[in-house]
This record gives structure tokens, sequence and C-alpha cells, in this order.
């Protein structure tokens, strides 16, 4: 066969036309971003012409590196804030396996009461917006210390909080360990129920002795698992932005996210970028020693027995009472953030619970000078409506996007497999899961901000929110699409070949209907993540772009309490009312596909 | 993912190599300057102008305030001029005036801004802002604030709840650093809001820093022991060191410390005069201290100034010039704390003129603080954050 003649034949595979085009286009738009933000880290930037004297904008420079690593400075910018960082994501990664672990055990392994209800509700925490019981640790536990105004917990009980306890590490860390659990919950739990019926049956069976079953099977099925909890956790908890700014500002207490938004959005981008490569490494580096563990024990997920045979473990007379404390403890962080956050909206003067105090006015009130600078009720208020329908627009933009490229990519995937061009983009479409969130905002804002080639600045524009956040959720989507396609029978789409159907057809028609649930949640994550992101677009928004969760962010900065607590309102109402329906629908679920492998 | 590791680094390879090449001549990077384009044409009289901007039709404008959206509409109501106003913060505004600029975007035909470090030297020694003085206010506003063109002031000072004793809990600045203060005094986040910084940069200016190290001798009776360049430097690292309480927004911090029903003994913060509207509104328990040495507080000019790519110039200073007058000015002027620098405008009751105010407070710097800025932030990363 000539050159041309196979590059022919190549190309008039569907698949692999799809991997040519995804592998350029996802080059372009991950690999390449790094570059930019490299170089942004040797550059002088616009606002920092104040500190580096006789510079011009786009020189080079060696400065923000010796400034940030080698300096008297470091310690405060850099190193703490790092401390602090693997500090509160270790802390958060206990919390989250200890409460998911123990909820995991007490639904697969024992006889405990309304099961269903614990298991719907548990999941709440992590479908709402992380923040959510950041802001309702603050309004609940706030003390007199930093604030004037008191919490509830101080109104009610009359007894003040310690700093600790209501600011710093301590707060970020349960908030952050309450909002992964059911995280933990989730794949600690999916090991507990497919792991017993089989293996552990069968050694007993054989005769082994408990100490040898514990040994030889449930340590080496579960560790794997815990471990890539673990990690999962641990780089989820290391990315977190909101809740660290809520809780650790009043005490001055720094992670890098925090750092890296202050310095990008501030005087000193080039400290940033520096910071988000930083985040990108140990992001990857996470990553990949999560691959290998699970990499190496691929099967475990596939036992997927039957758990009716396990006998479960008798809580006897404890079962009430752990069932009653379970439940309350769970309402209590599912349902009462909720009541908090109504609450505030109606409160004229924080902390002032009593009935005088309550006032409607910052949901239908007009707006007038007194308040907010004039800023006009939630229901009545143009900007809050354009940042829900930006919120709205955006979220199904990048669900569609990532999406539909997502099960184009899967498919083709599956389908070359083996080639070295499917492996690329099989990586390349997974490396946008591997780094944190606003470090993937800022490498977007490195790139971007300015003209490449035909494409036209695009900072400050909505696309450059849609096209980050497609990217960033692709993970999501692919995952769920390769999943589909390794489990469909290539003779499927074989039979369709051969009776001459075309590929568009054999897609809409045949691949696409048997593999809907999977498709669907391949939609389904990107959009409900997309509605409840902050710190991925929190550098990439102006004032035109604003979306719900960056005006709820400004608005708490403000102060404007009222307004913050009602829009986060809108949002977790808007988020779990969107799963539930698309949950009955169909049959699709945020807690389905969660862990991205 | 072997794969991915080996991409990654070829990648860095790549970028470490073509460094070099990236960053020189780069004509990606905003790095050409635009020369200072001085649009001084043949001043038009005020007739003149209403017709040329009324021929545009429209305006845009970045403003730091937004009560500029109040003033648009009597804008519009008098000349049937579309105003486009956008609210942004000081750093934005920057970053946006420079980037659009820097690239040819067509962005906004003048703004309002803060921040007069920066203003000054990335702004107007770029070119890419430049001031105007309308004819018709060349004899009114005082000359120090006709170049660049000051459209307001506003001041920041110490404020205390006054629940239950309206007696000043301190008469010097040092009071603050003491134990007794120790956790009780908030501040915004000077990385947060830049005059917030420019403050805390003019005060180490060697002569308010001789003021603060006398201050300091007065309050302990004793000659300062300097630890650092200077007793300005000296009373900022106290400061931070007693726990300083950093906010996010200048409402929060009124909100924190006016809420009644506390009854601490020590609660005061430094933030802008104009929240004294909430002892009304929020019923809140707030008064400014006047007695303080070496000074009560800080003051700082918001510019009006136009920018050199402007689409709607003519309608851009008929704004300005609006601005300046007491109709366009209602807005600021209907609360204390915000001064017109044009000295005809009323000030309320209650309130001090500008010249009152220069005496009390210290006065932001532009140059010293587009100079010695980037010194205090250094020197504040290294001590507290």
């Amino acid at each position: 066969m000539t050159y041309k003649n196979r590059i022919k034949s190549f190309f008039k595979k569907p698949h692999n036309v799809i991997l040519f085009v995804l592998s350029i286009v996802l080059i372009y738009l991950t690999i390449i971003p790094m570059f930019s933000i490299i170089r942004d880290t040797f550059t002088v930037h616009q606002s920092e012409m104040m500190k580096i004297k006789g510079a011009m904008v786009g020189d080079f420079t060696l400065y923000h590196w010796k400034k940030v690593l080698f300096s008297s400075i470091s310690k405060k910018i850099f190193y703490e804030p790092l401390g602090n960082t693997l500090y509160i994501a270790l802390g958060s990664c206990l919390v989250s396996i200890i409460l998911g672990g123990i909820v995991a055990w007490l639904v697969t392994r024992s006889d405990l009461k309304y099961k269903s209800l614990v298991s719907t509700l548990f999941i709440f925490p992590y479908i709402m917006p992380s923040w959510t019981l950041a802001m309702f640790w603050l309004n609940f536990f706030k003390n007199s210390l930093v604030g004037g105004a008191p919490g509830l917990f101080t109104v009610l009980t009359g007894i003040e909080t310690p700093n600790w306890f209501a600011y710093g590490p301590f707060p970020i860390i349960m908030v952050l360990g309450m909002h992964y659990a059911p995280f933990a919950y989730i794949l600690i739990g999916g090991i507990l129920r497919n792991m017993d019926a089989n293996l552990e049956e069968a050694a007993t069976l054989l005769g082994a002795s408990r100490w040898t079953i514990m040994k030889k099977i449930t340590v080496p099925i579960v560790l794997p698992a815990l471990l890539s909890t673990f990690l999962l956790v641990f780089s989820s908890a290391m990315s977190a932005f909101a809740v660290p700014a809520f809780l650790g500002t009043p005490v001055r207490y720094q992670v890098l996210t925090t750092q890296m938004y202050r310095t990008l959005n501030g005087l000193n981008p080039g400290y940033g970028y520096i910071m988000a490569l930083i985040m990108i490494i140990i992001g990857v580096a996470i990553l990949a020693a999560n691959q290998k563990i699970v990499g190496t024990r691929k099967n475990y997920t596939t036992i997927t027995g039957k758990s009716s045979n396990i006998a479960l473990v008798k809580l006897r007379k404890f079962n009430w009472p752990i069932t009653i404390i379970l439940l309350v403890c769970i309402f209590f962080v599912c349902i009462m953030p909720l009541v908090s956050f109504a609450i505030e909206s109606f409160l004229v003067v924080p902390g002032n619970y009593s009935l005088s105090n309550f006032s409607t006015v910052f949901w239908v009130g007009k707006g007038s000078p007194d308040i907010a600078n004039g800023e006009a009720g939630i229901l009545r208020n143009a900007s809050i409506y354009r940042g829900l329908w930006n919120s709205i627009r955006l979220s199904i933009l990048v669900a569609f996007i990532s999406g539909t490229v997502g099960i184009l990519a899967g498919y083709a995937i599956a389908k070359g497999r083996g080639t070295k061009l499917s492996t690329l983009v099989n990586n390349l479409a997974f490396f946008p899961y591997l780094m944190p969130s606003m470090a993937f905002g800022a490498i977007y804002l490195s790139m971007f901000a300015v003209r490449r080639g035909f494409i036209p600045p695009l900072y400050g524009s909505f696309a450059l929110l849609v096209l980050v956040g497609a990217v960033k959720y692709l993970p999501f989507a692919s995952r769920a699409s390769i999943g589909a396609m390794h489990q469909l029978s290539g003779e499927i789409e074989e039979a369709g070949t051969i009776q001459g159907i075309r590929w568009w057809k054999r897609m809409t028609k045949i691949i696409f209907p048997i593999q809907k649930s999977s498709f669907i949640s391949g939609y389904l994550l990107p959009f409900i993540s997309c509605m409840r992101e902050l710190s991925l677009f929190i550098l990439l928004v102006t004032p035109t772009s604003r979306i719900l969760t960056t005006m709820l962010f400004q608005y708490n900065e403000k102060g404007w309490n009222q307004y913050a607590n009602a829009i986060n309102l809108l949002i977790v109402l808007f988020v779990v009312i969107s799963n539930q329906i698309i949950n009955k629908v169909t049959g699709a679920s945020i807690d389905k596909g969660i862990g991205g492998n | 993912m072997k794969n991915l590791a080996r991409i990654t680094l070829l990648a860095t390879l790549l970028t470490t190599a073509t460094l070099p090449i990236f960053a020189n001549g780069n004509s990606e990077a905003p790095a050409k300057q635009q020369p200072a384009a001085k649009q001084q044409q043949a001043p038009m009289s005020h007739d003149e102008l209403v017709a040329e901007a009324q021929k545009e039709g429209k305006v845009v404008v970045y403003s730091i305030t937004s009560r500029i959206a109040n003033a648009a509409e009597g804008f519009k109501e008098k000349y049937g001029i579309d105003v486009e106003a956008t609210d942004l913060k000081d750093y934005e505004l920057i970053e946006k005036v420079a980037k659009e600029q820097s690239i040819g975007a067509q962005g906004a035909d003048f703004v309002i801004a803060q921040d007069g470090g920066r203003v000054m030297g990335e702004l107007i020694n770029l070119g890419y802002l430049y001031s105007y003085m309308p004819e018709s206010m060349k004899s009114v506003i005082p000359q120090n604030y006709q170049d660049p063109l000051v459209f307001a002031m506003i001041n920041k000072l110490f404020i205390f709840n006054n629940e239950d004793s309206t007696t000043e809990p301190f008469d010097n600045i040092w009071a603050l650093t003491t134990d007794e203060w120790k956790g009780k005094f908030q501040f915004k986040n000077p990385f947060q809001e830049s005059v917030n910084a420019n403050f805390l940069t003019t005060i180490t200016k060697p002569e308010i820093a001789d003021q603060i190290a006398k201050a300091y001798k007065d309050y302990f009776g004793k000659d300062i022991t300097l630890t650092t360049k200077n007793a300005g430097y000296e009373w900022i690292k106290d400061l931070y060191s007693n726990d300083l309480v950093v906010t996010t927004s200048d409402t929060k911090t009124a909100e924190s410390i006016g809420v009644k029903g506390q009854h601490k003994a020590q609660n005061a913060g430094l933030f802008v005069y104009s929240k004294l509207r909430y002892v009304k509104s929020k019923d809140l328990a707030l008064q400014p201290m006047l007695n303080v040495e070496p000074f009560c507080g800080f003051i700082y000019p918001i510019y009006a100034l136009m920018c050199s790519n402007a689409k709607h110039p003519a309608a851009a200073k008929l704004f300005i010039e609006y601005l300046l007058t007491e109709e366009g000015f209602k807005p600021w002027s209907s609360d204390i704390g915000t001064y017109s620098s044009n000295p005809n405008i009323k000030i309320n009751e209650g309130d001090h003129p500008v010249s009152f105010w220069e005496k009390k407070l210290v006065m932001e710097d532009p140059t010293y603080c587009f100079e010695n800025r980037a010194d205090v932030e250094e020197f504040l990363n290294e001590y507290i954050y």
C-alpha cells in the first residue's frame, strides 16, 4: 500500500478521524496551556511594574521563582500555605474516611433501620456545593471575638465558641471532611457490598481461619480502595477554595488556593502561576499514584456478587440509638443549613433573631441606598437573574459539549483500543481531572488572556467559561462513555455496518440507545458540577460574565450576608432538584460515576 | 499514565528551551507600549461639547463606585445620552483598562478609578489614560486636583462602638499595639483594597514616620527602638502582630463593630466614614474618633480620567463635567464621607470639609506609593501573611 492509500484507509474509519481530531484539539487545550503557564512564571505582568523596577510588561524575569521559593517572604507566602494545604487535606481525608467508612459499614453489614433513607440523605452534602456547610458553620458557630453578631448557637445556648472552633483549620477540616464523607461512603460501601458473598464465604467453606481471611482476602481487597479513596479525597480537599476562604480568612489562615486567588487576582500573578504549577504537579503525582494502585488491581470492581448471603451483624439494643443518632446528625448536616440560609436571608441586622428584625426586603425590596449600596432584593434584581441565566446557560453548554465529546471520545478510544493514538487521547481526556480546579482556571487565564493566532483574546468572555468547563469536565463524560463502550460487544455495531447503515445512524440508533443511562450520566455530571462550581471560574469571570456562584462569593466578601445566604439557597435547591429530576427521569444520578474511574 | 508523564516532561523541556524566544519580541504578550498620546484638541465650548456628545449618543464608563448608576440616570435625563456603566473592583479596573488598551480592544470611554499609585504608574504613564479638565471647571476646581483630575475624596477614620460610652477609647495609635487591644481592632485586608495598602505605604514616608515616632514617645514615654526601617514600618508590624482582625469589606467591619449588645470594652476599626449611615438604617452604634495622635485615619482621591482610545470622547468629557457639578454629584453628596473636588458643593450636616480632614488625616501620595508600595507589600508578606 502506498503511503497515500494507507492514510486514506486510516481516515476511512470514523473512530480514527475522531481520535485524530481529538488528539490535536486536546493537545491544544491541555498541553499547550502548560507552556503558557510556565512562561508566565518567568515574565513581568502588568501589575508587577511597581515591584520589578524598570521592567516592561512581558520581559523575562526570575523574580517570581526567587521570591516564592528562596526569599525571606517564601515562608509566609508559600511554605506555610503549602503546609496548611497538606494538613487540611490530610485531616479532611481522615474525617471523611472515618465518617464514610462507619456509615458504609452500618449500611452494608449491619441490620440498621431505615437504610435507604440514610443512604439517600447521606449523599446530600456531596451534591450540595462544598461551601454550603462552611457558610452554615459560620452562621451557626460565629463568635463575637472576630465578628460582632453572634451565631445561632451562641444565641440559643449562650455558650460562646472559642476561636479555634469557629475559624481556621479545625472547622475547615470538619467541613471538608463532611463534604467528602459521601464520596468515601460510596467507594468503601461499594467494596464492602461486593466482596463478601463471593470470597470470604468461599474461604470460610474451605476452612480458612478468620485471621487468614482477614489477611489474605479482606485487607488486600479493601486496601486499594481505601488508598484510592484517600488519594482522591486528598487531591479534592487540596484544591478546595471556598471553604478555606470562608473559614480561614478571619484568622489569616492561608492555603495555596487562597494565596493563588489573592496573587492572581491582585498584584502578583507571577507568584500565583508558580503556585498553580506546583499544585498541578502535586495533583498529577497523587493521581498517578492512584492510577498505579487501582491499575494493578483492576479486577476488584468487577466482583459484583449479590450480597444476599451476607449475615448482617445484629446491632440489637444499639440499633435504635444508633439509627436515631445517625439520622439526627444527617438531618443536621442536610436540612439545617438550608433552614439557616433561609432565616439569615430575612434578618435585617445579622445576629438579631427577634421577630421585629425579620424583613422580606432582601428578597423583594426595591433597593435603597441604605442597604448594600442600593442592591435590589433577590427576586427583583436584574443582576441576580443575569447570574442565574449565565449559570444555567453555562451548565447546559458545558454539559452538552463535554458530554457529546466524551461519548465520541469513549467510542473512539474503545474502538481504537491498543493503538498509540487511542492511548494518547485516552490520557489527554483524563488529564484535566488531575488538575486542581483553580490551577486549571489559572492556565486558561494565562493562555487565553491575549490573542492566540486566529483566536481573539477570550478574557472576560462567556466563551472562555464554556471552554474551560467543557475541558475540565470531559473526564467525567469520557470515563462514563469508555466504560459503557467496553461493555458493548463490537458485533452489534458490526451487524449495522454489514447492513450498510451509516456511522451517524449507527451511533444514534444503535449505540446510544443501548447505553443511554451511562451516556446520560456523562451529561449529568458536568451539568451539576458546573452549576455549583466556584474555583474553576472565579479567576475568569468579569462583571458581564458573572455566574451565581461567583456572585455568592463576592456578596459574601462584601458582607452582604442576606443576599449571599439567599443566593446559596437558590443554588442548593437548584442543584438538588435538578439531580432529583434527572434521577427520576433517566435513572442516572450523581452518585454513580463518582471517583472518575 | 506513562505516556502522560512523557508528554508532560517533553512539554517542560520544550518550554524551557523556547523560553528566551517567547520572552523576546513576542507579539502575543501585551509588551508594546503605546506612546503617551496627549489628546489635547482645541477646547470646545460647553454647547459644542453637548452637540458633539449627543451625536455620539452613548458613553461607556468603568467605575469603582456603584453609585455611578444613579449619576448615569441623571445624565441621561439631562442630555439624552445613554450610559453603559460597569462596576469594578479597583484592581479589576486597572487590569481591564491595561489589557484592553494594550491589545487595542475597545473598552471604556472614561474611568472612575482609585489606587493612585497604580493609576499613575501603570495607566497614565503608559498613555492609557489622560486627564481632561473641563473648561467650565478650570477656575473652580483647586489647582492641585486638576492633573490628574480628582473627582472626589473619600476618608477612612478610626471608628468605635459607642453603645456603652461615647468617650473615645484611645487617643494615640500606639494604644492599638498594646495587650488591651489584642484581637480587638479591625482593618480591611490591604491586599484586597489597595487604598488600604497605599495608606500603609504613605505612613512609611519619612515625615509621617517621624510623627509616628514622636507619638510613640508621647504614649510610652521613651524613644522608639527600631527593628525595621522606620517608625511607620514599626507600627504596622506591631499592629499586625497584635492579632489585627483582617476583614474582607468595610461593610462587614462596620457591622461587626457596630452591632449593639456586644458590650466589649475595646471594639474599633479603621474604615470608611460613609458607613456611619448604618447608624440609622441598621441601628448600629458607631462613632468616629477625631482626637487620635498623630492621625485619625486617611483620605484618598478618586480620579475621573479619559481613556486614550475612547470611542465616545465628547460624551465622556461631558459626563466628567457633569460629575463635577452639584447635580451630577448628587448620588454621593446625600451622604457624609464623600467630598467633591468642587469646593462649591455643599457638604452634609455634621460633616467637615476636606480642608478640615487634611489636617487630621494621612493624605495618599500617589507618586510615593508607586515607588514604595512594593516594599511595604513585601514587608507585609514577610511578617504577616
